[in-house]
């Protein structure tokens, strides 16, 4: 039996790697996913390019430019005092932020009035807008809070002394909140996804339409036999690429990886359970090669994006919550930033770890029953 | 120009195709009249489809040169589609689309003018026999009724020139034969047809033949040239009880050049045929039954490429 | 050319596309799919933070702290905790994403007047969500700050302070801050190209697998007329997604449409011709499926989905990053749907954009021409 998984094996790989260009595919595209999600993808706001519309041109308008400036969030572009330029710029998009203070903003300070600071944002990337916003809020908000404290020391001597709260945050696991420690891990499980998938569906249709699919079913092969020299190529390929993905994303990006390598290999080995299971299962659903990537692409793609690799799965409405659940992507995604930023062992992260070896074995019989169905 | 090669439906001379170190095709030069139907014969592997390709305009040659229809192979390709009808070895037609709807394509490729349309897809349905099939899925037919329907696109639009590879392959006799007689029709209307094959039988049928064994033309002619004037050898035939214990001994004789199976006897291939007979009488004794026979083309095929092995044989021996 | 013969091809090909359910459900079921997924459930807006607490304090002033967080929709309070063991469960489990630790001295710090330092543990791993999240927290602790300087003037019987200054927020062009009204006329774009991605980078390599390419490269058929027929039902099926995505956009999604309705037809119809030239070429140098798909989904779906400045903004990316994607046509596109949507403005600001599209579409069509050999080998 093993003979035969060998020779299964051994053709498989041969197959796939005759073609070179498929080496570089299954090698290089993981590289490029990283690249892109370790360098591009990112949702850090800083050096927003700002316009200032100062129409009052005074020390305190100048020193509360200065604190947005000093913050590094915001990055001044230039300054005017045309309406006009402060619509065209908005319009094409040159800046994300306006600072806008009307003539008589220092009067209104010093006379204890309440003087107003208009941040206009460009909405059509409303993620970045509520973040400046934010930023705004916060420097806009100290600076307010520090005048106070002097206005109330000045009118009421000593007795005004104020307290205040002072936010210390620490950013545990992440802690210079760098996007590509959130993301890189995360290419890993879709990068491993998407190999098996395609790769397995794909390659069992092959065999399908060219024919000699049949030729193998009239020699002794058991479907099971068949069905491991289908797979372990794939795993291994995956495998593989666990490897190759780590080892850049700690020696180049230079993510941390705190917690236990082995505990990733079996996460691993339970993942590609499942992934390895559906491309199967696809094969059976598909005549043609064609057909196979569709069903694959249907499945991948509402996978990624309901797995909690860019959006937060606590974000979205219940429902689309609860369908999470039966998302395997989810469950390894939860394990391997577990592994990579947390540190945290299977005491935390046997639930996932459990629905993952769940997970995995139910599709693996759905699909090697179907499998022998759609033979026999 | 000179008045015969008007006549030449297609020419070409030392024509080669080369992938890498290894020759497909080499130096093949020879030419075929309009009307001809001229048949390609040869073991797989040979250099029959090459060579058709290059014909059509689908594989450049590396070497050589020939003419389709007047049109060059390598500067005129586009011109010798315009005038040809292409049957390849694997089925090529769309599995998904049913009969009708192939015919219609080809007959959109082909710009056939719409006064013609119909009158030619009635005309290739009835004539592959699919009128109660015109609404099938392609892909569900059987081999047969895929190789009339591939026929059928090919002639659509009635070219002067066919080529056909290896058309009959798997096809049930009685098909075979009705083929032959659709191609003898449109020899007599002008239409030359250049097609291979390995069926010894069919290259009966053709005007004239090439034999092309590793890429090369070893021999070329009408079916009777090649088996009066090219084989040296003559043929026995023998027939006895046991041939196939008879082969072995009858092969240790003198002047025996080839023992092979044939029916229920064996065909005899040997330098004089009068010795040869005597020798093997003696042999196997009154109760079989020698004669000296016509060559087939099988036999001539046979021995043409024993001979080119032997040629090649003592060159290697060189090398080593 | 010769249009019978094109329309040939391109009957052929539709005719194929129809036989198969799935390529037509994947033309259709797709890009539905996706507008229903960012329509409604995918977003980067953070609300509801799962918070713990611990109070050390528990006075007063701190509980007036607390309360502060959980009166804002920002943080949901999954629970009080007593000790470091319990906190830090909470975080590593993922249960909270963030955790406020009151000192005990809090209220006696507050009521002499001096700092208060209070501790906010957040769970950086998503780091989007913890910058969100901790600007949140600041927002809360600046308006306690806030608060208590008002107490402060009111307990010793000052005159009204006003608040120094006043922060007016304007946000041009999506007021309502949806990020759906940014995402689904981008997402246009990502529509576009998973079309060529998933159909037109299959069609030739699916030919010549099966062997009717060496049949049709042995007719007249001109490699110009072949692509174009084969160009045409993508096209069509394409321009019928931009018709449905526009009008969900408008019906379901209620994203506002300012601009020329014409003129995002106009870039679709050039975009798609591109991107589907793209897809075609892919298809053409391969001859083979399986690598047809993988080079197609690393080269048209993946740049459009992440660097086209459809979810994650141009300007945040490295200068290095920014650069390349001036090479990715889909930013263009994108910027010109974001324009036409939500800026209302036109070809007088969007010429440069239009112009690079017309550009990539004229050139991808050309490339795919040149290409496409009609020859064995």
């Amino acid at each position: 039996m093993w003979e035969r998984i060998k020779h299964m094996l051994i053709k498989e790989f041969i197959q796939i790697f005759r073609d070179p260009r498929m080496k570089g595919v299954i090698f290089l595209m993981p590289i490029v996913q990283l690249l892109v999600f370790g360098y591009a993808v990112t949702t850090d706001v800083k050096n927003v390019a700002t316009l200032v519309h100062d129409l009052d041109n005074s020390v305190a308008s100048r020193e509360l430019v200065s604190r947005f400036v000093k913050s590094g969030y915001f990055s001044v572009v230039e300054y005017t005092d045309s309406e006009d330029r402060v619509r065209e710029l908005m319009d094409r998009g040159k800046v994300g932020a306006v600072l806008r203070m009307n003539k008589g903003f220092e009067d209104d300070l010093r006379a204890g009035r309440t003087s107003q600071l208009q941040v206009i944002v460009d909405g059509t990337d409303s993620n970045t807008a509520g973040i400046v916003l934010n930023y705004s809020s916060r420097i806009a908000g100290q600076f307010s809070t520090e005048l106070l404290t002097q206005r109330i020391l000045r009118s009421s001597g000593p007795l005004g002394q104020t307290g205040r709260v002072v936010v210390e945050t620490r950013a545990w696991f992440n802690e210079n909140l760098e996007s590509r420690n959130f993301y890189v891990p995360g290419v890993i499980a879709i990068i491993v996804m998407l190999i098996t998938l395609m790769l397995t569906s794909m390659a069992v249709v092959r065999e399908k339409e060219i024919g000699t699919m049949e030729q193998i079913m009239v020699t002794p092969i058991t479907s099971a036999e068949f069905i491991l020299g289908k797979t372990v190529p794939f795993a291994l390929i995956g495998f593989a690429d666990v490897i190759l993905i780590t080892l850049i994303g700690v020696f180049w990006f230079e993510v941390p990886i705190r917690g236990n390598l082995a505990l990733l290999f079996v996460a691993t080995a339970l993942y590609l359970l499942t992934t390895l299971s559906i491309g199967l299962f696809i094969s059976t659903v598909s005549q043609t090669q064609q057909q196979a990537m569709m069903s694959t692409f249907f499945f991948y793609l509402p996978a990624v994006l309901l797995s909690g690799f860019m959006f937060p799965i606590a974000n979205m409405p219940p429902l689309v919550q609860w369908l999470t659940y039966l998302n395997p992507l989810r469950y390894f995604l939860v394990i391997i930033r577990g592994i990579f930023l947390k540190g945290v062992g299977p005491s935390i992260l046997w639930p996932q770890l459990l629905a993952l070896a769940v997970m995995g074995l139910l599709t693996l019989w759905l699909a090697a029953k179907r499998f022998h169905k759609t033979l026999a | 120009m000179n008045a015969s090669s008007n006549e030449n439906a297609v020419v070409v001379k030392n024509l080669e195709k080369r992938f890498g170190s290894f020759t497909a095709v080499n130096r093949v030069s020879f030419e075929v009249q309009k009307g001809e139907i001229f048949g390609f014969l040869g073991p797989n592997g040979a250099g029959k489809s090459t060579t058709i390709r290059m014909l059509c305009g689908i594989l450049s040659p590396t070497g050589g040169t020939g003419t389709v229809a007047g049109f060059d192979v390598r500067t005129e390709p586009e011109k010798i589609k315009a005038n040809i009808g292409y049957m390849s070895q694997k089925f090529s037609l769309y599995e998904d689309l049913t009969v009708e709807e192939n015919i219609n394509f080809y007959s959109g490729i082909y710009r056939i003018p719409p006064e013609k349309k119909k009158e030619r897809k009635e005309w290739v349905i009835e004539m592959a026999g699919l009128q109660d099939r015109r609404h099938s899925r392609t892909g569900i037919l059987s081999g047969g009724w895929k190789q009339r329907l591939a026929f059928g696109c090919a002639i659509l639009h009635e070219p002067p020139i066919i080529f056909l590879d290896e058309p009959t392959a798997g096809v049930d006799p009685v098909s075979r034969r009705q083929f032959w007689d659709l191609i003898y029709e449109l020899s007599g209307k002008g239409v030359t047809t250049f097609v291979t094959t390995h069926y010894m039988d069919e290259a009966e049928y053709c005007n004239r033949i090439g034999l092309i064994y590793r890429g090369e033309l070893i021999a070329i002619g009408s079916p009777d040239t090649l088996k009066t004037e090219f084989m040296q050898e003559e043929v026995l035939e023998v027939i006895c009880e046991r041939p196939q214990d008879a082969m072995g001994e009858i092969e240790k004789l003198r002047g025996i050049q080839e023992v092979a199976l044939f029916g229920k006897g064996l065909h005899v291939i040997a330098q004089d045929a009068g010795r040869a007979t005597s020798d093997i009488r003696n042999l196997l004794g009154t109760t079989a039954s020698v004669e000296k026979i016509a060559p087939s083309l099988e036999d001539v095929f046979v021995s043409l490429i024993e001979s080119r092995d032997r040629a090649d044989q003592p060159q290697q021996e060189v090398r080593k | 050319m010769k249009p019978l013969r094109v329309w040939a091809v391109a009957r052929n090909e539709f005719i194929h596309v129809i036989r198969d359910p799935r390529s037509l459900g994947m033309g259709i079921a797709i890009p539905m799919l996706l507008l229903l997924l960012f329509g409604y459930a995918l977003t980067l807006d953070v609300d509801n933070v799962p918070l713990v607490v611990w109070d050390q304090s528990e006075s007063p002033a701190s509980r007036q702290l607390v309360s502060g967080f959980l009166g804002s929709r920002y943080f949901l309070l999954r629970a009080y905790v007593h000790n470091y063991p319990e906190m830090e469960r909470a975080v590593d489990s993922g249960r909270a994403l963030m955790a406020l630790v009151i000192p005990n001295d809090f209220s006696g710090r507050i009521e002499s007047g001096r700092l208060a330092p209070v501790q906010i543990i957040v769970d950086g791993s998503d780091s989007n969500t913890a910058t969100i999240a901790m600007g949140y927290a600041d927002v809360v602790a600046l308006a306690y700050s806030q608060e208590v300087a008002m107490e402060t003037t009111r307990r010793i019987g000052g005159r009204m302070i006003h608040t120094p200054l006043d922060l007016r927020p304007r946000v041009w062009f999506n007021a309502d801050m949806e990020s759906k009204n940014y995402i689904i006329p981008g997402l246009i774009a990502v529509i576009m190209m998973v079309i060529a991605a998933l159909l037109t980078s299959l069609t030739v390599a699916r030919e010549w697998e099966s062997g009717t390419m060496e049949q049709l490269i042995s007719t007249p058929l001109k490699g110009s007329e072949m692509i174009l027929g084969k160009l045409l039902p993508y096209l069509a099926i394409g321009m019928l997604d931009v018709l449905l995505a526009v009008a969900m956009g408008q019906f379901l999604f209620q994203v506002p449409l300012r601009g020329n309705v014409a003129l995002l037809f106009a870039m679709a119809a050039i975009f798609l011709a591109g991107a589907l030239s793209l897809g075609m070429v892919i298809s053409i140098v391969t001859k083979s499926q399986l690598l047809a798909s993988q080079l197609a989904m690393v080269l048209t779906f993946l740049p459009s989905f992440l660097l086209s400045g459809f979810m994650y903004a141009i300007g945040n990316m490295p200068h290095a990053i920014q650069l390349v994607t001036y090479l990715i046509p889909a930013r263009y596109f994108v910027a010109l749907l974001k324009g036409i949507y939500l800026k209302g403005i036109g070809l007088e600001i969007l010429a440069l954009e239009a112009g690079l599209l017309t550009v990539f579409g004229g050139a991808m069509v050309l490339f795919t021409n040149l290409k496409f050999k009609k020859k064995l080998v």
